[in-house]
C-alpha cells in the first residue's frame, strides 16, 4: 500500500514500452474488426436477398459500379449527391455528440430548400425586390444559402426549445416537425399552392432564373464546385469544433452524462439548442445545395430526398467521428446512386423488379449489422479501459 | 441449506478480484463477509447469487455442486441477494413489483398475490401498502419489498449487500429484527457484506474477512472490534482528532427559508456559516436536508426566504452563478452526478479549469492533472478513464476537481461507500482547506462523522430543523434522539 500509493504518476513513463503499445493493439483489434464482420454480414444478407429475388449478386455490384464509378460523369454526379449528405452528417455528428437524436433533420433540410427558394422568389423573381436590393450572382447565392441556414437553424431550435423548455424528447419533436416542414413544402407546390406556377400540373416550382442557379463545372454540367468548397470548410470548421475547441469537449461531457457535466460548470441547455442550431443551419444549406444544384433548380415536392435519414444513419456508422464522415458517407452515396442504375438495369435487362429501397435496406443492415458488431465486442472483449481496477492493482498483479 | 464456496477464483483483465476463496454457509445463522472496498466481496457474493461465472471453482449446495447461469438459477436453488441499490422497477406498484420475476404465466392472479404480500408483511411487521408507486417509497421501504419478493420465491440463503446503507435506524432495527427472526426460527442462512462494524457485530454470529482477493481470517462474534479491523486492514486505524480552526467572517446567510418538493415542507429555516466552519447536517433520508442543501447551490429554488453569499443576494441565483460565487456542490452519486464515466481525468480537468479561451489547452490541462492526482494521492493515470478508478479514487478525484479558494463547499455523503483509511484521507484534504476560510456544509447518515467533523450540526427532522451548538450535545445519542423525532 505504502509503496504503490506513492508511485502512480512517476512510474508511468517507463511503461510505455513496446509491450505497452503490443497491449494496446490487442486492445484495438476487435475495435477494428466489429465493423468489418458487421459489414461483411449485411453483404451477406443482401446477397441472400438478391438470390431470393432471382437476381445474380455479381451484376448488382456490375451495376453499382456502373451506376456511381464507372465514368468521370457518373463520378461527378456522385459528388453532387455526396455533398449535400455529407454536410448534413457533418452537422449531426454535433447533436449526436451532445446526446441529442436529431431526428428532425430531414425537415430542417426541407425548410432550407423552402428558404433558399423563398430568397430566390423575393430577390431574383421578384421585379421589386425587398428593401429595393437588386442583387447580382454572387448576392443572390449568399442571400439563398443565409436564408437556407437561418430557416434550418430556425426548424432545429422549435425542437431544441421543446426539449430544453418543454420537456418534448428531441426524438417526438423532430418527427412531428418533419411531418410538418414536409406537408409545408408539399402545400407550397401542390395543387394551386403559392408557389405553384398557374396554370401547372407538376408538384414543383417553376425553375429558378439563370441568375439563382449554383455555377456547374465546365465538364460536368450537374456539379457545382460550390457545394465542394462549402462542404469541405464545414468539415473544416467541425474538426475544430470537435478536437479543438472547449465547446466541442462540452458538447462531448454533455453527450455522455448530461448531469455530470451541468453540476462541472457546463451550460447544457445552451449548449443543446446551440449544437441544434448549428446542425439545423447546416443541414439548411444542404437543402439549399439539393433546390440550387444545376440540374434541379426548383423545389419539388420532395427536395431533401431523404438525405436526412441517411445521413443519421451516417453518423451512427461512423460513430460520431467526424473524420469518419466523410468516408462513409462516401460509401452510402455510392449506393445510393449504384441503387438507381441497379433498379434499371435489372428492370431493362433481366426483367426482374427490383426496388432501389432495396439500397436503402442494405445501408440500414450494414448499420444494424456494425451496431451489432460492436455491442458483441463490448459484450465479449470489453476494452481494458472499462474493466475495473481496484486500489491495489500492482499489489495483486505481484502476488 | 448448507452451501459452500470452493476455490473461487475471479480474475478482471489483470485483476485477480477473488483468489482461491472456500467458505461455508451453515443454516440457521448469520454470517459477515466483512472487508474494505476493493477486497472482493461483492464479487464473491455475485457469484454465489449466478449474477456473474466465476473463473474456476463451484458452488456446492447440500453436497451438490450448482451450475449458475443467471441469477434466476440461483433463486431456483435458494440463493437470493438483495443489492445495494434496490432493483425494482419505479413506475409501478408495490404489488407489481412483487410479482415480478415469478413464474406463472401471462396473466399472474392479483388477488391471490395480494393475499400473500399482505401476510408477508404483517408476518414480518413491514408496513408496505401493496397500491403505492414504488418511486414514492424509500430505500429502506424499497429493500422491504425486495426481502418479501425474495421469501416468497423461496429463497433459503439471503445475501445482502450493503443493506444499512441510506435507511433510517428504525428501518434498520426492523431489518435485523427480521433477519435474525429468519436465521433462528426459520433456519434459513442469512449473509451479510459490509464494511460497517457495528452492524456485523450488532446482527451476526461469524464473519468472514477478505482482504484483496483473499480469505484472510474469520471470527466468531462477539469479538472485539479492532480484532476485525485488523484482519480487515492487516493495522489498526482510529479516526484523527480534528484540531478547530477558528472562524471569521460569514459566508453564508440564510433567512427564513422555506422549501416545498411533493413529499415535504421545510419551514422558517435559518442559519448563518463562517468561513472555516464545518455544519453536519444529520437527519433520516428526505428529511429535508437534500432539499436544503441543493437551494443553496442554486439547484433547488425556494418559495420563500432569502439566501445570502458574501452578503450579496443569491436567492434565486442559478447553480452557474453560484458556482461563480464560490460555492461548490458534490453530490453523493460520483458516477452519476459529478463525474463522466468514459472522459479521462485530463479531460475532466480540461471542462472544468476556468479558460476565457475557445480552446482546449491540453497541455495546462494534462500538466495540472497530474499535480493534482499526486496532490490528492489519486491512484490513477491522467489517460485512465474516470470509471476504470475504485470509489475511493473517484472520490478523491472529485475532491481534486474543486477549484481553490472555495467560499463555500456543500457535500453529500462525502464518505459513502469508502473504508476507514479513505475517509479518513478524504476528511483530511477537506478540513485542510477550512484554512483558506473555507466553510463546509455536509450531509451524512453516519453519525460518528457528523460528531467527529462538525463544529454545529443541523437536524432535519421531516422538515423541522434544530441547530445543536453546544459540542456537549453533540453525541451519538443526542443526535439519535433528534433524527428520531425527540426534542
Amino acid at each position: 500500500m505504502q509503496q504503490t500509493s506513492k508511485q502512480p504518476t512517476s512510474s508511468a513513463w517507463p511503461q510505455w514500452s513496446l509491450q505497452m503499445l503490443w497491449r494496446s493493439f490487442l486492445d484495438m483489434l476487435p475495435a477494428m474488426l466489429a465493423p468489418l464482420v458487421g459489414v461483411v454480414v449485411a453483404f451477406g444478407i443482401i446477397i441472400l436477398i438478391l438470390k431470393w429475388q432471382g437476381a445474380d449478386a455479381q451484376v448488382a455490384w456490375d451495376y453499382v459500379y456502373e451506376g456511381s464509378l464507372a465514368t468521370a460523369a457518373k463520378r461527378a454526379d456522385l459528388v453532387a449527391f455526396w455533398m449535400p449528405l455529407a454536410l448534413t452528417s457533418l452537422g449531426l455528428v454535433l447533436t449526436f455528440t451532445a446526446g441529442l437524436w436529431n431526428i428532425g433533420v430531414e425537415g430542417q433540410i426541407v425548410m432550407g430548400a423552402i428558404g433558399a427558394t423563398w430568397a430566390i422568389r423575393l430577390f431574383a423573381e421578384s421585379k421589386a425586390p425587398p428593401l429595393g436590393l437588386e442583387m447580382g450572382r454572387t448576392g443572390i447565392l449568399i442571400t439563398s444559402f443565409i436564408f437556407a441556414a437561418i430557416a434550418g437553424a430556425l426548424w432545429a431550435t422549435v425542437a431544441a426549445v421543446l426539449k430544453t423548455r418543454g420537456g418534448v424528447n428531441e426524438i417526438f419533436g423532430g418527427v412531428a416537425l418533419n411531418f410538418i416542414a414536409q406537408t409545408f413544402n408539399m402545400y407550397l407546390v401542390s395543387n394551386g399552392g403559392p408557389w405553384q406556377p398557374a396554370g401547372s400540373r407538376a408538384t414543383e416550382t417553376a425553375r429558378f432564373p439563370k441568375i439563382a442557379r449554383l455555377p456547374a463545372m465546365e465538364n460536368y454540367r450537374r456539379l457545382s464546385p460550390t457545394t465542394i468548397y462549402m462542404t469541405l470548410a464545414a468539415f473544416v470548421v467541425v474538426v475544430v469544433i470537435m478536437y479543438i475547441s472547449r465547446w466541442g469537449l462540452q458538447l462531448r461531457a454533455q453527450g455522455k452524462n448530461e448531469k455530470s457535466a451541468f453540476l462541472l460548470g457546463v451550460h447544457t441547455q445552451r449548449n443543446a439548442i446551440a449544437a441544434m442550431a448549428v446542425c439545423g443551419g447546416m443541414a439548411g444549406v444542404a437543402g439549399a445545395f439539393r433546390v440550387m444544384a444545376p440540374d434541379v433548380v426548383k423545389l419539388t415536392a420532395t427536395p431533401s430526398g431523404g438525405i436526412g435519414f441517411q445521413a443519421i444513419l451516417v453518423v451512427l456508422l461512423a460513430a460520431t467521428s467526424v473524420l469518419l464522415v466523410p468516408f462513409v458517407s462516401f460509401a452510402f452515396a455510392v449506393l445510393s446512386k449504384g441503387g438507381q442504375r441497379m433498379e434499371s438495369g435489372f428492370q431493362w435487362d433481366f426483367d426482374i423488379t427490383l426496388d432501389r429501397s432495396l439500397v436503402r435496406v442494405l445501408q440500414s443492415t450494414v448499420v444494424l449489422m456494425v451496431v451489432l458488431a460492436f455491442g458483441v465486442r463490448n459484450r465479449f472483449f470489453p476494452p481494458r479501459s472499462v474493466q475495473p481496477i481496484p486500489d491495489d492493482e500492482e499489489e495483486i498483479d505481484r502476488t | 441449506m448448507r452451501v459452500e464456496l470452493q476455490q473461487i477464483s475471479k480474475t478482471f483483465g489483470r485483476v485477480r478480484a477473488n483468489q482461491d476463496i472456500s467458505l461455508t454457509f451453515e443454516e440457521g445463522h448469520i454470517y459477515a463477509v466483512l472487508g474494505e472496498n476493493g477486497a472482493g466481496k461483492s464479487t464473491l457474493m455475485k457469484i454465489m447469487s449466478g449474477y456473474q461465472a466465476a473463473d474456476s471453482g463451484h458452488v456446492v449446495v447440500d453436497g451438490q455442486s450448482l451450475e449458475l447461469r443467471a441469477p434466476t438459477d440461483a433463486i431456483e436453488h435458494g440463493i437470493g441477494m438483495l443489492y445495494q441499490d434496490p432493483l425494482d422497477f419505479p413506475p409501478f406498484t408495490v404489488l407489481e413489483n412483487f410479482i415480478a420475476g415469478r413464474p406463472g404465466g401471462v396473466f399472474p392472479d392479483m388477488e391471490a398475490a395480494r393475499q400473500h404480500f399482505l401476510e408477508l408483511t404483517e408476518r414480518f411487521g413491514f408496513a408496505l401498502d401493496p397500491d403505492r408507486y414504488v418511486d414514492m417509497l424509500t430505500i429502506g421501504e424499497r429493500q422491504q419489498l425486495e426481502i418479501l419478493r425474495l421469501l416468497s420465491l423461496g429463497v433459503r440463503v439471503l445475501i445482502l449487500d450493503e443493506p444499512t446503507t441510506g435507511i433510517s435506524a428504525e428501518q434498520k432495527q426492523a431489518l435485523f429484527n427480521v433477519l435474525k427472526s429468519l436465521a433462528h426460527d426459520e433456519q434459513m442462512t442469512i449473509i451479510l457484506v459490509s464494511h460497517k462494524l457495528e452492524d456485523v457485530i450488532e446482527l451476526c454470529d461469524h464473519a468472514y474477512v477478505l482482504r484483496r482477493g483473499r480469505f484472510v481470517g474469520e471470527k466468531e462474534i462477539p469479538c472485539p472490534i479492532p480484532q476485525l479491523v485488523e484482519l480487515m486492514f492487516g493495522k489498526v486505524i482510529e479516526r484523527k482528532e480534528v484540531p478547530r480552526v477558528s472562524v471569521g467572517a460569514p459566508v453564508l446567510e440564510v433567512e427564513n427559508l422555506a422549501l416545498s418538493s411533493h413529499r415535504l415542507t421545510v419551514e422558517n429555516l435559518s442559519l448563518t456559516v463562517h468561513e472555516g466552519e464545518v455544519i453536519g447536517l444529520a437527519g433520516l433520508d428526505g428529511s429535508g436536508q437534500g432539499a436544503f442543501i441543493r437551494s443553496i447551490s442554486g439547484l433547488f429554488p425556494p418559495m420563500r426566504g432569502t439566501i445570502r453569499v458574501d452578503g450579496r443576494d443569491m436567492t434565486r441565483a442559478s447553480y452557474h452563478d453560484f458556482a461563480a460565487a464560490g460555492v461548490a456542490f458534490l453530490p453523493a452519486g460520483r458516477l452519476e452526478e459529478g463525474l463522466i464515466a468514459g472522459m479521462t481525468l485530463t479531460e475532466h480537468f480540461a471542462l472544468t479549469l476556468p479558460s476565457r479561451a475557445p480552446w482546449v489547452n491540453w497541455v495546462r490541462a494534462w500538466r495540472v492533472t497530474q499535480e493534482r492526482i499526486q496532490h490528492f494521492n489519486v491512484k490513477g493515470r491522467p489517460n485512465s478513464p474516470i470509471q476504470t478508478l475504485s470509489g475511493g479514487n473517484q472520490q478523491r478525484f472529485a475532491l481534486a476537481l474543486l477549484p481553490d479558494n472555495l467560499r463555500l463547499l456543500l457535500l453529500e455523503h462525502p464518505t459513502r461507500g469508502l473504508d476507514v483509511e479513505s475517509a479518513n484521507y478524504i476528511w483530511e484534504q477537506l478540513l485542510a482547506r477550512r484554512e483558506q476560510g473555507t466553510a463546509i456544509i455536509f450531509i451524512s447518515a453516519e453519525l460518528d462523522e457528523i460528531v467527529a467533523y462538525s463544529d454545529r450540526v443541523m437536524v432535519f427532522f421531516g422538515g423541522q430543523t434544530t441547530l445543536v451548538e453546544d459540542r456537549a450535545q453533540m453525541t451519538v445519542g443526542h443526535l439519535g434522539e433528534l433524527i428520531g423525532g425527540r426534542m
